[in-house]
């Protein structure tokens, strides 16, 4: 319609009107009649084209519908392990064992229950193909093992206890899905931030040396990825994250640094539910 | 500030930083406290520690234990494999970067030899030119497909560093078959003409039909060029051939992508191409190819 109307203001603005005079409405349809006619003087031509396409249309199809599947299935994995990590945050001082226990059982149901339906969506391909689409469950996936393991053991999960972890899942006739270094150390990039708001609910509560060791351990950890960030597939992705995570290291030394020099008062104040606190007994530390 | 210590860290070698940790420390902790002496307080957990240790043993045990227990050496040993893995990475796609530029020369000039059917060149002329050059792009997509070669099931994680220039020489294979033949290069004919295999180094069907529209773009220039000159039936084949082609993209279910996008720019071209027809069409200029056009399938019926 837009086109027709488009083709009139042309008409009208034609800069021969002579030569329009002897165009006849019938133009039109003659015009109309050729295009029909001509498209079955080349209709092996076009379908053979149609037949191509055809085959272009299956293969997106297919390719679609499975990154939606893997989406999906990475979504599920985003969110039960975030689970796992409010898990582990709701960790205090006397119920450690209990809620990491908790937490290591919820991450094994995340890795039984939902990364074994990412690999069987994969089915052993396209694991570079359709990295995007899953790359933000696995990352959320290593932040969460990570976390629950460092409070579990005091130390980090490496790529490869992970990866062991997965084989198992794949169905033995396919590669097997395996979570690729830059999934890890980005996952592991933003392990800081939720080992920062372990250390600072830890010190609120008065236990001092855990957090002094995730600050040791975040400290640890960044330094390492200091190396590695430029090599990044995606620097510049990284480089924000490795500000985000200096951040975090910051928060966390700033805070230690403030009970450390004003430990003596606020231990009272906090600590004051648990009289055996080794501070309150010789106040004059520093 | 942060930049700054960046580099130094990456200047040293960690080996060099490892048994001191505090030295980059102390840097970043200097630009949050002004006054002077907390920064060495709150730089060096070690003597916190050891000014505490009768009341917290356990946190210096396990401050310390942090950089001389067996598994930070594992944890050493890790972030040493992943560096080496993606310096190597790196490598690889320098090396595929190189290539993807060279290959991006040959198209331009493939492109520039084309150039010329706008100005009216004998089309067989032209297309000899262009063709002659194919077989540089032949070589460069071999030694593409060697290098990733040695990074199997890869291939989609470089994928980005030759993907546009791909597209482009999808474009000016489908122009110069087009040029030729009047039909449309297939995925596996474009392969074919650059020598890839599917199984190996094989065309992403996507590239391939972002390549094609990108093709579509150039017909519209092609057909006011061609009328100038004369070729008063130009714009009833491009016409036709345009629309066959739109539709037979409209059978693909599209993401919201750069695939998309560029389809829905093809209908620009296939307007533009229309106004050309209709202009010529309106004026009688057509009428010769026309009624050639006319009596021949009058003949055929």
């Amino acid at each position: 319609m837009l086109l027709h109307a488009y083709k009139l203001s042309l008409i009208v603005m034609a800069p021969k009107p002579q030569r329009i005079r002897h165009l006849a409405g019938a133009t039109w349809q003659s015009a109309m009649k050729k295009a029909r006619t001509m498209s079955t003087e080349t209709e092996t031509e076009s379908s053979s084209m149609k037949d191509a396409f055809s085959k272009y249309a299956d293969y997106l199809n297919n390719l679609n519908d499975k990154r939606e599947r893997v989406v999906k299935a990475s979504r599920d994995i985003t969110m039960n392990s975030k689970k796992v990590i409010f898990q582990v945050h709701r960790i205090s001082k006397h119920n450690k064992e209990e809620v990491l226990d908790k937490a290591v059982k919820d991450m094994a149901a995340v890795t039984d229950q939902y990364v074994s339906r990412l690999v069987k969506e994969l089915q052993g391909t396209d694991f570079w193909k359709l990295r995007r689409a899953y790359s933000p469950g696995v990352q959320e996936y290593v932040e969460a093992a990570t976390f629950c393991n460092f409070c579990k053991t005091g130390t980090l999960l490496t790529l490869d206890e992970i990866n062991a972890a997965f084989l198992p899942l794949s169905d033995p006739s396919v590669e097997p899905l395996q979570i690729n270094i830059l999934d890890y150390i980005l996952g592991l990039a933003d392990l800081t931030g939720e080992l920062m708001r372990l250390a600072i609910g830890r010190i609120s509560e008065g236990e001092l040396d855990f957090a002094e060791k995730i600050c040791s351990f975040v400290r640890e950890i960044y330094r390492k990825l200091t190396l590695i960030a430029p090599e990044m597939d995606d620097p510049s992705d990284m480089k924000q994250k490795m500000e985000t995570m200096l951040q975090s290291v910051m928060k966390i030394e700033n805070a230690c640094f403030s009970v450390h020099v004003r430990g003596s008062e606020y231990i009272p104040m906090l600590g004051s539910a648990d009289p055996s606190y080794p501070l309150l007994g010789m106040p004059d530390v520093d | 500030m942060i930049l700054a210590f960046r580099n130094t860290c990456t200047v040293f070698s960690h080996y060099v930083l490892n048994p001191k940790p505090y030295f980059p420390l102390l840097l970043i902790s200097t630009q949050n406290f002004s006054v002077p002496n907390s920064t060495l307080t709150s730089s060096s957990p070690s003597l916190c520690n050891k000014a505490r240790c009768c009341s917290t043993f356990f946190t210096n045990s396990m401050a310390a234990g942090d950089l001389s227990n067996p598994s930070s050496e594992k944890l050493e040993k890790q972030f040493e494999d992943f560096r080496h893995h993606l310096e190597e990475s790196g490598n690889l796609r320098e090396r595929i970067r190189v290539v993807a530029t060279e290959i991006e020369s040959v198209t331009r000039h493939i492109y520039a030899s084309l150039l010329l059917v706008h100005q009216s060149r004998p089309v067989a002329e032209v297309l000899e030119k262009a063709k002659s050059q194919i077989g540089e792009l032949k070589e460069l997509y071999s030694r593409l497909s060697e290098i990733v070669r040695e990074c199997p099931g890869q291939y989609f994680r470089y994928h980005g560093d030759w993907k546009s220039e791909t597209q482009i020489v999808v474009s000016l294979l489908a122009f110069m078959h087009w040029l030729e033949t009047g039909t449309l290069v297939l995925h596996n004919e474009v392969e074919e003409k650059l020598g890839l295999t599917p199984t190996e180094f094989g065309l992403d069907v996507e590239d391939y039909l972002i390549g094609i529209c990108f093709m579509s773009n150039e017909l519209p220039r092609y057909v006011v060029n061609q009328v100038t000159a004369g070729d008063y039936d130009c714009p009833r084949k491009v016409l036709k051939f345009l629309t066959d082609l739109h539709a037979a993209f409209r059978m693909l279910n599209l993401r919201n992508d750069f695939l998309r996008k560029k389809f829905d720019g093809m209908k620009y071209d296939l307007r533009k191409v229309e106004e050309v027809f209709y202009d010529v069409k309106i004026r009688g200029l057509a009428a010769n190819g026309d009624s050639a056009g006319e009596k021949q399938v009058q003949g055929q019926s």
